[in-house]
């Protein structure tokens, strides 16, 4: 399956142990993550441009995920400008949250297997 | 003059007040009501009127035309509410809702390929309606359900009430202390807060006479439902905030029941107490204006 990058919108700035946030828009961070034939080659943690918008969060977040070439987005939950977004786009949403980093990815590489 | 009632905390009754006060005010003076809570404007329907003479508000909606457009990304850059989002390919495409109209896009668009086109995001109406035996002009400013930049129409609304000559413009006002509100009541002699004895009325009072002093804006009290609660933190509040109480509306269901018929208070029951202690208000305010 080659590389695939994993954005995750994380609640600190933690590495792999960074919390996922419940909210994508919002979360203080996001993590990117280089899936590698399914394993983890290198994780990242930026600020989320999105945290301190006055509105458009969602599209902030999204606007950041795509200068990284993120693939598959993941978040508790999505605000409906960045799910129509993430969905124009062909970006994959999982929602999932209160996990860290590592066990999300454990979690969702099944699905990301199948692509 | 302007006068302006407001009071922070949403429900308090602050159209209980402006509608009440326009009712009276205009038996003697030319009276406009401006309704500039346009998320959920209610002064019509306080005073059993329709709403009429319906005008757009646009505001500026940006097209690209991309046989201009080289990609460089200035227009997502400057952009402020996340509206314009760069796609992979680096072309920008725009997402209506979140767009304020500001026109950054373009003014940064090296090349010109921003296009203005327009968008309607809400509507102002002016209604001319007879009040026993006086005349009120109501200018009222409506946001287009979904829409969430309130501030054009407020200051849409605002123009068209003030285009409109009269002794007193008397401006109704959303809850809360945003930009809207404070766009409101701009260049008002006097501010009425309409508070209530409960916590939340007490935290968001606090706020409204923040705002106020901010504004270097006189500021009046006036407690409704008074009766509920304690008010002894308001008054402790008022002092410190060098503002006055002069007004309490008692705790009443004939208020309730003139809000359903849609007649202001003291024209449904002018002999009731209510309608006594917004005679007395209505008497200082005229005091003011005069």
């Amino acid at each position: 399956m080659g590389t695939v990058k994993v954005g995750l919108a994380v609640e600190d700035d933690s590495g792999l142990d960074s919390r996922v946030s419940s909210r994508f828009g919002r979360a203080p961070f996001l993590a990117i993550v280089e899936l590698e034939d399914g394993e983890i080659g290198g994780v990242r943690v930026v600020e989320n441009p999105g945290a301190s918008a006055r509105s458009g969060a969602g599209i902030k977040a999204v606007q950041r995920l795509l200068e990284e070439g993120v693939r598959v987005a993941v978040a508790g939950a999505f605000g409906p400008n960045a799910m129509t977004a993430l969905e124009e786009l062909g970006i994959e949403t999982v929602e999932l949250a209160g996990v860290s980093v590592e066990e999300a990815l454990q979690r969702i590489r099944t699905r990301l297997q199948g692509q | 003059m302007m006068v302006s009632v407001s009071g922070g905390k949403g429900g308090t009754g602050k159209s209980t007040v402006a509608v009440n006060l326009a009712a009276l005010l205009s038996r003697d003076l030319r009276l406009v009501l401006a309704d500039l809570d346009v998320e959920n404007p209610n002064d019509h329907i306080l005073l059993g009127a329709e709403l009429a003479g319906e005008r757009p508000v646009n505001i500026m909606l940006p097209f690209v035309n991309y046989q201009k457009c080289v990609k460089c990304g200035a227009c997502g850059r400057v952009c402020d509410t996340g509206a314009m989002l760069i796609s992979p390919d680096g072309l920008p495409y725009v997402i209506p809702r979140l767009c304020s109209g500001c026109r950054s896009c373009y003014f940064a668009c090296p090349v010109d390929a921003i296009v203005e086109g327009k968008r309607t995001i809400g509507y102002t109406y002016l209604s001319e309606l007879e009040l026993g035996e006086s005349k009120i002009t109501l200018v009222t400013g409506s946001l287009r359900e979904g829409e969430e930049h309130t501030p054009p129409v407020v200051l849409a609304a605002r123009r068209r009430a003030l285009s409109v000559e009269a002794d007193l413009h008397l401006v109704d006002t959303s809850a809360g202390t945003s930009n809207s509100v404070a766009a409101a009541v701009d260049g008002s002699r006097l501010l009425i807060a309409v508070t209530e004895p409960t916590p939340l009325g007490l935290h968001d009072l606090d706020l409204i006479l923040e705002m106020a002093q901010t504004l270097g804006m006189e500021a009046w009290v006036v407690i409704n439902r008074a009766g509920i609660g304690p008010e002894d933190d308001h008054v402790r509040l008022v002092r410190e905030r060098g503002a006055e109480i002069v007004a309490r509306i008692p705790y009443s269901r004939r208020v309730v029941e003139s809000y359903i018929r849609g007649v202001p208070i003291v024209l449904h029951s002018p002999n009731s107490p209510e309608a006594e202690e917004f005679r007395r208000l209505a008497e200082m305010v005229r005091g003011v204006v005069s």
